[in-house]
């Protein structure tokens, strides 16, 4: 066991190996460290409850357990939100609406999953329309495994991801970029060829200069074969009757 | 003349051969009855006894007979009374009569039934996809269906082999009964 303990890296040590490079500011370690506590003690939630495990929430963000202690907020838009909680099982409708989601929110996100369900199907192992391993279509930072876990246990996963996130261990966004074929393959392989999300992930991971040998492959080139530009939504206006008006 | 209703009931359909009655309790009364003389029952009872509420209807495929069975449950305000309409049909073509004209969500139930187990109404207004809307299988409730081989092609599974459950295995021990022994 002594061995085991030695071998994971203590904190300092993993900062250095992500930089990768010498900082010549003296200072820059000191405000990223400060930036990722902050990033870390104010997150939004955002409240989009998919499964049973949902149950568990009301009381964990509400008075009893009351998770605005620890900087988390419930919020209603992907876009403003930082944390994708997935609450229990994932028919194959919802994990579409589930990506279509994580794909606008800004990064950095971080997606919990809760309960047995999107850990391995749960109880809904046997059926047809769950998707069985949420890890397959989208990067988990953190798993609150259980059917369905206590708010306390709900509590304690997201301290964790608060911790990984100060730490810098939580970087999973960026795996969705790096591994994008990966991601992308699993989900045509459930969805279909011609799936296409509205969002560009390829020229996002171009921005956020993420792009690995990865990112691209044979399922982006299915994609782009399939691909149907976007357009505008047509906006038109009649006025039937002047007088009324 | 409504606690009479039931009365009057309970002779009609004993009386008539070939519509088999049972009488569970006050409150629910099982009729099975052929299918060519459903739609006229659901007639007598909705219109003349006051079985205005149609609750459900539920299918159950009994492949080893080859047929589908239909259960109409309906209810009556009246009477407080349900009554179970069971009938078979042929599961091969799997085709039957909407009940639409007479109660009106049966359009709800029929497109349900339609989706999960492939059987035609005629007459139903709407036979399109309802839940299953992103579905191309084949529907999935029927019996021939197999979901775990589905499953196993369409997914795969998370492996759990931690260090403590490999500790064990060396000592001898580790997992006695499988989900795949029990099943």
């Amino acid at each position: 066991m002594s061995n085991e303990l030695e071998n994971i890296p203590i904190r300092q040590e993993l900062e250095v190996l992500q930089s990768g490079q010498k900082r010549t500011n003296p200072l820059a370690n000191v405000f990223d460290g400060l930036v990722k506590f902050c990033r870390s003690r104010s997150m939004f939630m955002l409240h989009y409850c998919t499964g049973c495990g949902a149950i568990e929430l009301p009381p964990a963000m509400t008075s009893r357990f009351d998770m605005e202690r620890l900087g988390i907020q419930p919020m209603v838009t992907p876009r403003q939100a930082d944390i994708l909680l997935i609450t229990g099982y994932v028919s194959i409708k919802t994990l579409k609406r589930i990506i279509l989601t994580y794909e606008q929110m800004g990064s950095p996100k971080y997606v919990i999953g809760i309960c047995s369900c999107t850990v391995n199907g749960g109880m809904y192992w046997q059926s047809y329309a769950t998707a069985k391993v949420l890890r397959d279509y989208l990067p988990v930072d953190v798993y609150i495994a259980g059917c369905m876990p206590r708010p306390e246990a709900v509590i304690s996963g997201l301290r964790e991801l608060m911790e990984d996130i100060s730490s810098g261990r939580a970087e999973s966004w960026k795996k969705y970029y790096q591994h994008y074929d990966y991601y992308l393959g699993n989900q045509q392989k459930l969805f279909g060829e011609d799936w296409q999300t509205p969002t560009d992930i390829i020229a996002e991971a171009r921005h956020y200069d993420l792009m690995t040998e990865h990112t691209l492959g044979e399922h982006t080139a299915l994609l782009e074969k399939h691909q149907k530009p976007l357009e505008a939504l047509e906006m038109r206006l009649s006025v039937k009757d002047k007088q009324k008006v | 003349m409504s606690k009479e209703l039931n009365i009057w009931l309970d002779n009609l359909l004993s009386d008539i051969e070939s519509v088999q009655f049972q009488r569970r309790n006050s409150r629910r009364v099982r009729v099975d009855v052929g299918s060519e003389a459903l739609p006229a029952l659901l007639e007598l009872l909705q219109g003349r006894a006051s079985y205005v509420h149609l609750s459900a209807i539920t299918c159950v495929d009994w492949i080893e007979d080859g047929q589908f069975e239909l259960v109409y449950h309906v209810w009556s305000y009246e009477t407080r009374s349900l009554v179970s309409v069971h009938t078979r049909i042929p599961r091969d073509p799997g085709v039957y009569l909407s009940i639409y004209d007479l109660y009106q969500p049966a359009a709800f139930f029929e497109r349900d039934i339609h989706e999960m187990y492939g059987l035609y109404f005629e007459g139903s207004p709407d036979m399109e996809k309802f839940i299953l809307t992103e579905w191309n299988g084949p529907p999935p409730m029927r019996k021939d269906f197999d979901g775990e081989a589905f499953v196993n092609e369409h997914f795969h599974w998370e492996q759990y082999h931690p260090q403590w459950l490999k500790d064990l295995e060396e000592e001898g021990g580790g997992i006695t009964v499988r989900p795949e022994d029990v099943r």
